[in-house]
């Protein structure tokens, strides 16, 4: 029973089974004005099954502790306004049974369905090579992301917005390289801290397809504040079709590159096919398909792009960048047009 | 029963003049020696609550700033040093130093105590949490304030570019805070376990007291794996000794156990002392004693344990095993149980009374209705998997405010209203209260109840800013409001404290009709109790007739001072028999001075100045030895006073009679849990590497068991001179002379393990490990030696003799310990790699 | 039956008893798995031992908690007494440390049972 003990008896909620069936009102209170350009972000408003099992369980727990406060607001006040005293038998029946026996009972069934739904919603997956992972890799104030073939070895890397296929469990391999943070998709499901040191695994699945913002979780510094990311949820097919098209590397010649090649952009990113081969910061292959700057803090856009360029601590204090301001303003507004075409 | 006493008017006048003199509080500047309990507790009080107004301002600048997205009202780098100070400085400079404060200021009146049993070291308490207090607020003002979260994870923290001096100034200014508090804790056991008036058995104890003996236990477990983190982690800023860098066998994880391991015990300590206050203001104003005394101590008790097993529920999403989180999450749960039976036990006394709604209820009852929201929040991210998701996000922000302001402001603002009267001899104002509670609770609920839709929405904590397009805005504008009509609540109760009162016309010394013993006391006298009364009820002043007259007219014990000297009983622990007559510290500059030298010492390491780091060390130890030598073990002029009630009673006690034996024993229980703490840590390393000692050489075998064999013969002589001395004085210096020069040889053998193996503790973190916790041990068997040095010089004095043998007992108290910790050190140290490999 | 502790065992102590095995439980269910999870490749037996371990800690544990339970009982006077306990007698003090002791017992009790639940549902590590 790789899954634990009586773990095989039920089966965890699939998403599709829609949580606004369960309680119309409640969720309609609570989602209210959602969708954005940058994608569903709510715990609430799941779009895999482990946030859709979470958030069952969180309205579970809500209904129960709406009643459990009422009563003991209502128990208050009647204890303050009543017109006669009771016995000390009676109260302190009122303790036992009020303060010790029901509540046992009601957290001995919570702990038993949360302890159930653990293993249910994150399963162990083998180490091994046969799940193929995702490998993303938290830095101040950015995530690497790196796609593994069948042998292990490193497809690709991109950067600040991940791709997986709907409907088929994403297995991710979570890592950070500088100090703490956490990787967080609330329409997916819970958070995993990203530690030096250790690589923790997480499996999200999404079964809708579409953009899921996620941030970091974990407090890790001056722009903690503007670390996001993205999540697209692409059809099975579409997404072997982006694989194939993201490892064969088409090589690129244009002025653009040069003037980026030429201002040393290149030291430090990334762009595959071409001389620009830097580790230090974001891989900028493909950057025209991103639909955020600068770790979702900007919209993608050209004027953006060269804003960035120009002053990067200034839009996001602390990061590594160096400012590129001096430039002719026709170069950063080269490079930002570049990039913004970069397919 | 024995005959009270009987004095005439003019007997008791001088009597009550003798009190005056001996117990009166100095006027001009020499008011700052005083070491009284009511002068110490209310410097306390007015501290803490200081600090928290300016906590609290920082938490409106960061509701101002999160009011709309992407506001740029203050910076990135303002608003992160903000939020850390704020979480610190609520939590160490304001929630737990406000409850020492009061336990200060009313426990011995409680307990009928004329003042606790080491009323210099809750001065020496108090001038260090100023100290360090300040040091740590006003950081901000030089831009230099920790800036990495109240949590210091390392590598955040660690790294210098960072996090800056903030980081020192935050490890050093709260390592000096923590240590008044374990002072703090010491005092309110001893005191509660010794110091309670003749027939105040334990199953007679007011509620507060139960409370306070079950927290300050628990600062004991809690305090000390804090300290030895900070130990370690000042290791690593100042020597670069790697325990939390990857790079070298360190892990980041060890300090969030430790840190968490007090994190969250720190939780229920302030919480359990506010629901003491509202245990001893349910009774007063149901107008009955409590129901439920014994299911009371139920909570406290089980709460204090269960506490302890929680600490991973702040690390569920790092990765754990998921079995291991499961544990944890089942004492999260559990730990709800006796929290519950807590509040079913306000709702039965209030069940079987006649309830008055006033003014510190009305705070009690919303507090209650606020920490339940609180409570159920807490069952639901106790839960592993809700937590994934509601972990570090504006849920916890929403739940840990519903907690602490429900679970311990409100009913601490009911505890000031309530004990106003006790304090200054007049009521506050009604109208007052009123308009700061629902301004308070309202503006409460309006500010924090968003917060649960922010964060499942997506909203994570610690951000200066947050985007348009997420909606989250709404919600942050709505906090925003709250925020500050709940500040203009606590500004109406910080005027109504302050505001000019007119004067009373009729003395009233019990306003509220409370049935426990401190509302005898005369807030116009010093004194505290005019004569220590026998007690037979858990409500004295409802159901023993006459207190209050007899205890005024000094009809019971200690009604006078012919000594000259402040003195109070104490009693056995169980039955509260009186058992001595002791004097305590009175006026003295000595604990201010060791506070601010010792406060010199940390503060001069911030910095790395070394020179000033010894000048105020070598004074520190001055100071402690003048306190020592002038203050405590005073052979006194006869062996018994007469106590009053024809009982006479002895004044030196020795042995596990005395209180300084107890504090000995309580300061080394923490002591020993700090140790525990770093061997903790050596055997975490252990766990998470496949070769925990990473090829690097060990200290071997031989030096750690020369040093254990050594330790051993130094304590076992120390035993001898204590058996020696109740024969003659010769035998005994001996002993202890040659236990000296056995334990410095100790010393240096366990240094030597490490030294002679050419063990670089920079280089990973084993050799850091094993170097630590050799100089642990190393480090107590120096105070090991001055402690045998004090008694020599005692016995050589004449201070020490055979029936006066307090010092060299209290020693051979300590030299248990400090065996246990060298047997330990010394085997892990030298055995455990053999046995791994 | 004979017992070799005294009826009224005269000491704060014994309060502690039951609270004292739940954390001692506690502890020893964590730092097993703790253990068990960090050096799993070198140990040469499964997750099923280890959850058998520590089936048979909780059977004692429980065990030592109800005999707790049952001393505290006992110095309570079989419950012929009813609470508050509050007379200034030895004989109230002894009454009221049975009761609250056998109170904590039951709370010791649960908590137990609680950290045993894990281990039903559980069945790897589970990293």
């Amino acid at each position: 029973m790789p899954d634990g003990g009586v773990t095989g008896l039920f089966q965890p909620i699939p998403s599709q089974r829609h949580l606004s069936r369960l309680c119309p009102g409640l969720v309609a209170l609570l989602v209210l004005p959602l969708p954005s350009c940058s994608g569903n972000h709510s715990a609430l408003d799941p779009a895999g099954p482990e946030a859709a099992n979470i958030a069952q369980l969180f309205f579970l727990m809500l209904v129960g502790a709406v009643v459990i406060w009422l009563g003991l607001v209502a128990s208050i006040i009647y204890a303050s306004r009543k017109r006669r005293e009771h016995s000390e038998e009676s109260a302190g029946r009122v303790i036992l049974w009020g303060g010790a026996v029901i509540p046992t009972i009601i957290l001995c069934a919570l702990l038993s369905y949360g302890m159930w739904l653990m293993p249910a919603i994150r399963p162990w997956v083998p180490d091994d090579h046969q799940v193929r992972r995702i490998e993303v890799t938290g830095e101040q104030f950015w995530w690497r992301v790196r796609y593994f073939d069948e042998a292990g070895k490193t497809m690709f890397e991109t950067a600040n917005e991940v791709r997986i296929p709907v409907g088929q469990p994403a297995h991710f391999s979570l890592k950070a390289a500088d100090v703490i943070h956490s990787f967080w998709v609330p329409s997916l499901g819970g958070k995993m801290d990203m530690i030096p040191g250790r690589t923790n695994p997480l499996t999200l699945t999404a079964d809708r397809e579409g953009t899921y913002r996620g941030v970091c979780a974990e407090f890790c510094g001056e722009s903690h504040a503007l670390m996001a990311f993205t999540v697209r949820a692409v059809a099975p097919d579409e997404h072997e079709a982006w694989l194939a098209e993201r490892r064969a590397s088409s090589p690129q010649d244009t002025e653009g590159l040069a003037v980026f090649l030429n201002n040393g952009c290149g030291a430090c990113h990334a762009i595959s096919g071409t001389a620009a081969n830097g580790r230090i910061g974001p891989d900028l292959t493909a950057f025209g398909e991103r639909s955020t700057l600068a770790a979702g803090t900007l919209p993608h856009t050209v004027e953006d792009i060269a804003r960035f360029v120009a002053y990067p601590g200034v839009i996001k204090p602390g990061v590594k960048m160096p400012h590129f301001g001096m430039l002719p303003e026709d170069d950063i507004k080269t490079i930002a047009v570049f990039l913004k075409e970069l397919k | 029963m024995v005959e009270l006493g009987n004095f005439s008017p003019e007997e008791r006048a001088a009597q009550e003049e003798r009190l005056r003199k001996v117990w009166k509080t100095p006027g001009g500047w020499r008011y700052w020696t005083s070491v009284n309990n009511s002068e110490i507790g209310l410097w306390y009080g007015v501290t803490a609550f200081a600090f928290m107004l300016f906590a609290g301002l920082l938490g409106l600048l960061m509701r101002a700033q999160l009011a709309v997205p992407n506001n740029d009202l203050i910076s990135s780098e303002l608003f992160n040093q903000a939020f850390t100070l704020h979480g610190t400085v609520m939590m160490f400079l304001f929630a737990v130093p406000i409850f020492e404060a009061i336990a200060i200021f009313l426990l011995p009146s409680m307990l009928g105590a004329r003042e606790l049993p080491f009323p210099r070291l809750s001065a020496f308490g108090y001038w260090s949490f100023l100290l360090g207090g300040i040091f740590v607020c006003g950081s901000i003002f030089f831009n230099a304030a920790p800036n990495a979260g109240w949590f210091m994870y390392p590598p955040l923290a660690t790294d210098k570019e960072y996090a800056g001096i903030g980081a020192d100034i935050w490890l050093l200014g709260l390592s000096f805070i923590e240590v008044a508090s374990i002072a703090a804790a010491v005092e309110i056991i001893v005191g509660i376990m010794k110091c309670r008036a003749p027939g105040m058995r334990i199953n007679m104890m007011p509620m507060f007291a139960w409370y306070l003996l079950i927290v300050a236990g628990m600062i004991l477990f809690a305090f000390p794996p804090l300290i030895a983190g900070d130990i370690l982690f000042e290791m690593e800023r100042m020597f670069d000794w790697p325990f939390f860098d990857v790079a070298r066998g360190g892990d980041p994880l060890l300090w969030q156990h430790l840190f968490w391991i007090f994190g969250h015990p720190e939780v229920y300590i302030i919480f359990l002392p506010a629901i003491a206050l509202m245990a001893m203001i349910v009774p007063t104003f149901s107008q009955r004693p409590i129901v439920g005394y014994s299911w009371i101590v139920l909570a406290a008790v089980g709460t204090g344990f269960l506490s302890f097993g929680l600490w991973v529920h702040h690390m569920f999403t790092t990765g754990l095993p998921q079995i291991s989180l499961a544990f944890f999450s089942a004492a999260s749960e559990a730990v709800a149980i006796p929290t519950g039976v807590q509040i079913f036990v306000f709702i039965a006394t209030m069940l079987a009374g006649r309830v008055i709604f006033s003014v510190p209820m009305l705070f009690g009852a919303g507090g209650l209705a606020i920490f339940t929201i609180g409570g159920l929040t807490g069952v639901m991210v106790a839960l592993v998997p809700f937590d994934w998701q509601a972990h570090d996000t504006y849920f916890i922000v929403a739940h840990l405010h519903y907690v602490i302001i429900g679970g311990m402001f409100f009913p601490i603002v009911a505890g000031i209203y309530y004990y106003f009267p006790f304090v200054t001899g007049k009521k506050l104002s009604a109208t007052w209260g009123k308009t700061a509670f629902w301004l308070m609770f309202v503006g409460f609920n309006v500010g924090f109840f968003p917060m649960h839709f922010s964060g499942l929405r997506g909203m994570p904590r610690r951000v200066f800013t947050y985007p348009e397009e997420v909606g989250w805005d709404l919600f942050n504008m709505i906090s925003t409001i709250g925020a500050f009509v709940f500040a203009a609540g606590v500004m109406t109760f910080v005027i109504d404290i302050f505001r000019p009162k007119p004067e009373t016309m009729e003395r009233n010394l019990n306003p509220w009709n409370a049935g426990t013993l401190e509302w005898t006391n005369d807030p116009s006298e010093s004194w505290g109790m005019r004569s220590v009364p026998i007690i037979t009820s858990r409500y004295p002043l409802w159901e023993q007739p006459n207190l209050q007259a007899d205890i005024e007219a000094g009809r019971y014990y200690l009604p006078d001072a012919k000594s000259g000297k402040r003195e109070t009983l104490v009693t056995s622990v169980l039955d509260a028999e009186p058992i001595q007559c002791l004097r305590v510290g009175g006026l003295s500059y000595v604990p201010m001075v060791a506070a601010l030298a010792l406060g010199g010492v940390f503060i001069a390491l911030t910095f790395h100045w070394w020179i000033p780091t010894i000048i105020c060390a070598i004074i520190t130890f001055i100071a402690i030895m003048v306190w020592l030598w002038t203050g405590t073990a005073q052979i006194p002029e006869a062996e018994e006073v007469d106590v009053g009630l024809g009982l006479k009673l002895p004044v030196y006690v020795s042995g596990p009679a005395s209180v300084g034996w107890w504090a000995m024993f309580i300061t080394m229980v923490g002591d020993g849990t700090a140790f525990a703490s770093l061997i903790f840590g050596y055997f975490f390393y252990w766990t998470v590497h496949v070769d925990f000692t990473s090829g690097a050489v060990g200290p071997g075998v031989s030096w750690p068991m020369a040093a254990l064999a050594l330790f051993v013969v130094a304590w076992l002589l120390t035993i001898a001179a204590r058996q020696l001395n109740e024969k003659g004085p010769a035998g005994c210096r001996i002993a202890l002379a040659a236990g000296m020069l056995v334990t410095i040889a100790a010393c240096l053998a366990g240094l030597a393990g490490p030294y002679f193996h050419g063990m670089d503790p920079t280089s990973n973190v084993y050799p850091a490990t094993v170097w630590i916790i050799a100089i642990w041990t190393v480090a107590h068997g120096a105070v090991g030696v001055i402690m045998q040095a004090y008694c020599l010089v005692g016995s050589l004095t004449g201070r020490v003799t055979a029936v006066y043998d307090q010092d060299i007992r209290n020693v051979t108290l300590y030299w248990h310990f400090m065996a246990f910790t060298a047997v330990v050190a010394f085997a892990v140290l030298g055995l455990f790699p053999m046995v791994s490999a | 039956m004979k017992s070799v502790i005294p009826r009224e065992v005269e000491s704060l102590w014994t309060l502690f008893t039951a609270p004292t095995v739940w954390a001692v439980h506690f502890v020893g269910c964590y730092t097993t798995v703790a253990v068990y999870c960090a050096k799993a490749s070198s140990l040469d037996f499964g997750f099923e031992t280890v959850r058998l371990l520590l089936a048979g800690l909780t059977i004692l544990a429980l065990a030592v908690i109800v005999l707790s339970a049952w001393l505290a009982w006992r110095q309570w006077g079989f419950g012929v007494h009813d609470p508050p306990h509050d007379e200034p007698t030895k004989k109230g003090r002894t009454l009221f440390q049975g009761y609250a002791t056998l109170l904590l017992s039951g709370l010791s009790f649960v908590a137990v049972v609680y950290a045993a639940i894990p281990l039903i549902f559980i069945a790897e590590c589970q990293r």
